[in-house]
């Protein structure tokens, strides 16, 4: 085998890459729009019950599996879910855990580009450029409202397709570029040299950048017009519970799902990361790390920032609309409207910017190496070698989306169903094989091995029992309410469709490389099938 | 929802910051003060 050999340089390493892997824009923007939408301070309830008896315990089964399955040879997710479910089904269905980080990529580094954009607007301004995303503070709201959005249209083009692609290099493919080619480079680099390395700057940088613009908004003066929209009636906006929501099972099940999606289990990332370390490293208290510093920054800085900030600028009205309009319109459209109104609006929301730009970063680099590791896998090849090939698929499936710019529908079409639905089946289909094929009593003695705290006795229940039935409820009660609209609108929508089919054209692909990889692993005596217990 | 942060907003407010920074700090102190490797018990102690 020409492969590389992979490793992490040290715990912290790996706690700070899986931490960066999971922090996102999700956890700025997603996470205070649920709460508040859900009960604000009585979401909290839901929400950290969903944290400790799923989100935890599914991450830990997650750890365990990609280790086990590194100490069998394998670091990707059909190669591990097929020792770990012990066969070719589980083999196949494990293609899921590397086609969600690559597809989701396709979408993610753009986004990425356009945070890193809005920093590099805002800093113009800090030299005498023009009024940042067109933002004129002395309009009225209303203008204001309006030219952030005509901005960000033209800035991603979701008014028209092709419009990115066609005649002069816009400003948010050049950005495109350079994020891209970043990414590469530190994917390339390795684990060790690049994403460690990497992920070890920029997470305390990010903290760093979240403190600044917490001091900031905790420290702003009343609205001079509306001084009952200040501080305390922001933080007011966002914490004070409304125990009735806790009635409503959308409630406990939007809290669950914030914590699904934050924590990036069943994203396919942490099986990968996990089969680097070593059979006496921990990972009980590392994926414990890891999920706490998620949540850190959800509630420690998401929750305090974002609606706060909003709702002294905006009021209630305002900032219910920007809620309303999803995080690409809460963070792209009304936050710059916010800055604008704020004292020091454009240092501010330069290092928000640059903040959301390393949050996505860290979390981009994550995507590649899955997919990259498996290429390695498969084929047997250089990381070179692999680099290039997952590189040209996802220049390909990044233009895809740039170019099917019109309402953001390519980016849409994947994030529906490949970035929400398709994670909750991966992480189904991880802890149906965690806890009813390769066994409860052997997967906790495997991630005892090394471990420096135990893990509670009821985790086993929730792992074998309520995670499994909460995952098929999720699904069946997801497909009954978005399945149908969403297979409607890929039927009415020629972009849609065809995005759909690019998907397929990738499944059809990654298939391939597992049915090569199957024969090579056979053929060099490596245990596909799970049948025997690791030899180290 | 629009009145000031009232007293459970504020108990709200407090025991999720609290119970997000302090299980952070236990983490990381448990990582940092605790070796990376457990070393294996030697299984026959004239020969270790």
């Amino acid at each position: 085998m020409s492969q590389s050999k992979q490793e992490w340089g040290s715990r912290l390493g790996v706690i700070l890459a899986v931490s960066g892997s999971a922090v996102g824009l999700g956890n700025f923007l997603r996470f205070p729009g649920q709460a508040a939408q859900h009960g604000g301070g009585a979401f909290m309830i839901p929400y950290f019950c969903a944290l400790l008896l799923l989100g935890i315990p599914i991450g830990w089964a997650e750890w365990t599996m990609g280790r086990y399955g590194g100490r069998k040879g394998f670091h990707s997710a059909p190669a591990i879910m097929g020792v770990v479910g012990r066969g070719a089904i589980a083999r196949y269905l494990g293609i899921i855990g590397v086609l969600i980080p690559l597809a989701v990529y396709f979408y993610y580094v753009f986004v990425e580009a356009w945070c890193l954009a809005y920093a590099w607007e805002y800093a113009k301004t800090l030299f005498g450029g023009a009024a940042a995303m067109g933002v004129d503070a002395k309009a009225t709201l209303a203008d204001q409202t309006a030219a952030s959005s005509s901005f960000f249209r033209n800035f991603t083009g979701s008014h028209s397709d092709g419009v990115m692609l066609g005649g002069s290099l816009q400003e948010s493919v050049a950005f495109w570029l350079i994020v891209f080619a970043i990414n590469v480079w530190f994917v390339f680099r390795g684990l060790s040299k690049g994403i460690e390395a990497f992920c070890k700057w920029a997470m305390p940088i990010m903290a760093l950048c979240a403190l600044v613009v917490l001091a900031r908004v905790l420290t702003l003066p009343p609205n001079p017009e509306h001084p009952e929209q200040n501080v305390l009636s922001g933080l007011g906006y966002m914490w004070n519970p409304d125990f009735s929501a806790l009635r409503d099972p959308g409630t406990w099940l939007a809290a669950a799902g914030q914590i699904f999606f934050s924590l990036s289990v069943g994203f396919g990332v942490i099986i990968n990361y996990a089969s680097y370390m070593k059979r006496k490293d921990d990972l009980v208290l590392s994926g414990l790390t890891a999920s706490s510093t998620n949540e850190l920054f959800e509630v420690g800085f998401g929750g305090m920032i974002t609606l706060t900030s909003a709702f002294i600028f905006l009021g209630a009205t305002g900032t219910l609309a920007a809620v309303q309009t999803g995080s690409f319109g809460l963070g792209f459209q009304t936050l710059p409207v916010v800055f604008a109104q704020m004292p020091a609006g454009n240092v501010i929301g330069m290092v928000w910017f640059f903040m959301l730009f390393l949050a996505a970063i860290t979390s981009s680099l994550s995507m590649l190496q899955p997919s990259m590791a498996f290429v390695e896998e498969a084929l047997g090849t250089t990381r070179k070698n692999a680099t290039a090939i997952i590189t040209v698929i996802a220049l390909v499936g990044s233009l895809w989306v740039i170019w099917f710019s019109k309402d953001l529908a390519a980016l849409t079409a994947i994030d529906d169903w490949v970035g929400t639905f398709l994670i909750v089946v991966l992480a189904a289909v991880q802890v149906i094989c965690f806890g009813w094929v390769f066994g409860m009593d052997r997967g906790m003695k495997e991630a005892h091995e090394g471990a420096h705290m135990r893990i509670p006795g009821f985790v086993r229940f929730i792992l074998k029992y309520v995670a499994p039935l909460y995952l098929i409820t999720a699904i069946f009660m997801f497909s009954k309410d978005n399945l149908g609209t969403w297979i409607r609108r890929a039927i009415d929508n020629p972009v849609e469709r065809n995005t759909l089919i690019l998907i397929g054209l990738v499944v059809v692909f990654l298939a391939v490389l597992t049915h090569i990889g199957t024969k090579r692993w056979r053929a060099a005596g490596l245990d596909v099938d799970g049948q025997h217990p690791p030899q180290d | 929802m629009s009145s000031s942060l009232n007293v459970l907003g504020w108990i709200f407010m407090i025991t999720s910051l609290a119970f997000v920074v302090g299980l952070t700090a236990w983490c990381y102190l448990r990582v940092l003060t605790t070796p990376d490797e457990v070393p294996e018990p030697a299984k026959d102690f004239h020969s270790a």
